[in-house]
């Protein structure tokens, strides 16, 4: 064999590896990372605006998959769902410890995007990442901004509507119906997100 | 409010997006509210689709060693149990028996003395062999404190090696600071043949210079120390392979964990 000679892994699925996880499997561990790790990592550093923040809260993500993944629950959600719900809130939680200013001066510092690894993976999250870019597209500019600003930024109603300077009732009504025409738009293909 | 005031609550909730007072009124009706929990799973499906809406980034290739490296360390108790946890455990038994030993002596000699003093000697055995276990475990547990200071020495590097097709399942890790002190983790390595015991390579410009031989615990787990030669400490390869359980100078058997080049 070549020294450089990397294995191939079983096909596996996320359900069977977080279950092989909450049994103390550190294998499957490293092979959830190595599946999500990219997704994850670029939806850290849109909210945290920091590769060295997003970096610290990834390790920690990981860290609560092992110590939680017995809670994971196929028939309540995909992998994939709890793995970016649980990324997402560790990541605003982590906004909210550093402060708005904090957040402000680190993300003046934002660093250049890499090039992801894997090529078929990056084709792969490539149509992924489009299918969802173009259903947001479709979403009239208050509706996106409004979920842009709750989901990334971690704004609640209240915050959403004193920063656009809008009634609160103008913001939850295009905040359900952005989410309504979203979830129009992406359920026909969720099979293909998992 | 309503059942149809709850609904419209629900999408805002899987964006985390209610206030204070809405999130504690919602959080109370979906105790009771089996349709809402449900409705809010599925919301909370998509909203998680626009995580999609971040471009996908590579994270520093340390990032992965660094959890894997924490969560052995990480205390788990309904899997591997602490030396803390585990020495509770295994005091709590042994009040009770320090009663029951005044009885023994009281009673020699009786049909129950007897009885007693076989539980005695059981329990004895169980205190040998937990103080047996924990000083294994301490021993664990000291490896990875030290690997885990290994690791954060800033200058300190570390290298993944990925089983081969001699050992599909098999992982591990080494870490070396400037002065080549090295951890090294292993695990799923299969079972060596009598005889026989794996060796820690380090390779550089074709020049594979033996490391130590080391053997496996029955899960096929072992952690060493070792001293990573000077000339190996920039862009070496690493590698374990299969040898005479005395070591050789240089490699002969099969290549089971190998790190990239």
């Amino acid at each position: 064999m070549s020294l450089g000679v990397k294995r191939e892994p079983a096909s596996v699925s996320d359900v069977e590896l977080l279950h092989a996880v909450a049994g103390g499997d550190e294998a499957a561990l490293a092979r959830l990372y190595d599946a999500y790790r990219v997704i994850l990592f670029g939806l850290l550093v849109r909210i945290l605006n920091s590769r060295e923040e997003a970096e610290d809260v990834l390790q920690d993500v990981f860290i609560q998959v092992w110590r939680r993944a017995k809670d994971f629950d196929e028939k309540r959600g995909r992998p994939f769902t709890w793995l970016v719900t649980l990324a997402r809130s560790r990541a605003i939680d982590r906004i909210r410890q550093l402060g708005a200013r904090q957040r402000l001066v680190t993300g003046a510092a934002q660093e250049q995007t890499e090039v992801v690894s894997d090529a078929l993976s990056d084709t792969l999250r490539t149509a992924k990442q489009e299918t969802v870019q173009r259903a947001l597209s479709e979403l009239p500019d208050e509706q996106r901004n409004t979920l842009m600003l709750a989901y990334f930024d971690g704004l609640t109603q209240s915050e959403i509507a004193e920063k656009l300077k809008t009634p609160l009732g103008t913001v939850k009504t295009r905040m359900r119906s952005g989410m309504q025409k979203l979830r129009a738009l992406l359920e026909p293909q969720l099979e293909n997100f998992s | 409010m309503t059942h149809g005031d709850y609904q419209e609550l629900l999408a805002a909730s899987a964006l985390s997006a209610l206030d204070p007072a809405d999130t504690r009124a919602l959080s109370h009706h979906l105790e009771s509210c089996e349709e809402c929990r449900l409705e809010l799973g599925q919301w909370e499906e998509s909203a998680a689709l626009l995580a999609l809406d971040a471009p996908p980034l590579e994270p520093a290739s340390d990032v992965r060693a660094r959890i894997l490296a924490s969560v052995r360390v990480e205390p788990r108790v309904e899997v591997r149990p602490t030396v803390d946890s585990q020495s509770k455990q295994n005091v709590v038994p042994f009040v009770v028996p320090a009663r029951k030993q005044k009885n023994i002596w009281q009673s020699f000699g009786s049909f129950g003395a007897i009885a007693a003093t076989i539980v005695f000697v059981g329990l004895m055995i169980s205190v040998v062999v937990l103080w047996r276990q924990n000083q294994s475990l301490r021993a664990q547990r000291d490896h990875e404190r030290a690997i885990l200071a290994l690791l954060t020495k800033p200058e300190s590097q570390m290298a993944k090696l990925e089983g081969t097709k001699m050992a599909p399942g098999a992982h591990a890790m080494l870490a070396y600071d400037k002065d080549g002190h090295a951890m090294v983790m292993a695990k799923g390595l299969p079972a060596a043949p009598a005889g026989m015991a794996y060796q820690l390579w380090f390779i550089k410009d074709n020049k594979k210079m033996p490391g130590k031989v080391f053997t496996i615990d029955a899960a096929g787990n072992a952690m060493l120390e070792d001293e990573v030669p000077a000339m190996a400490r920039e862009a070496a390869v690493f590698a374990v392979t299969l040898e005479p359980a005395t070591g050789v100078s240089a490699p002969t058997g099969s290549i089971y964990l190998v790190s990239e080049s």
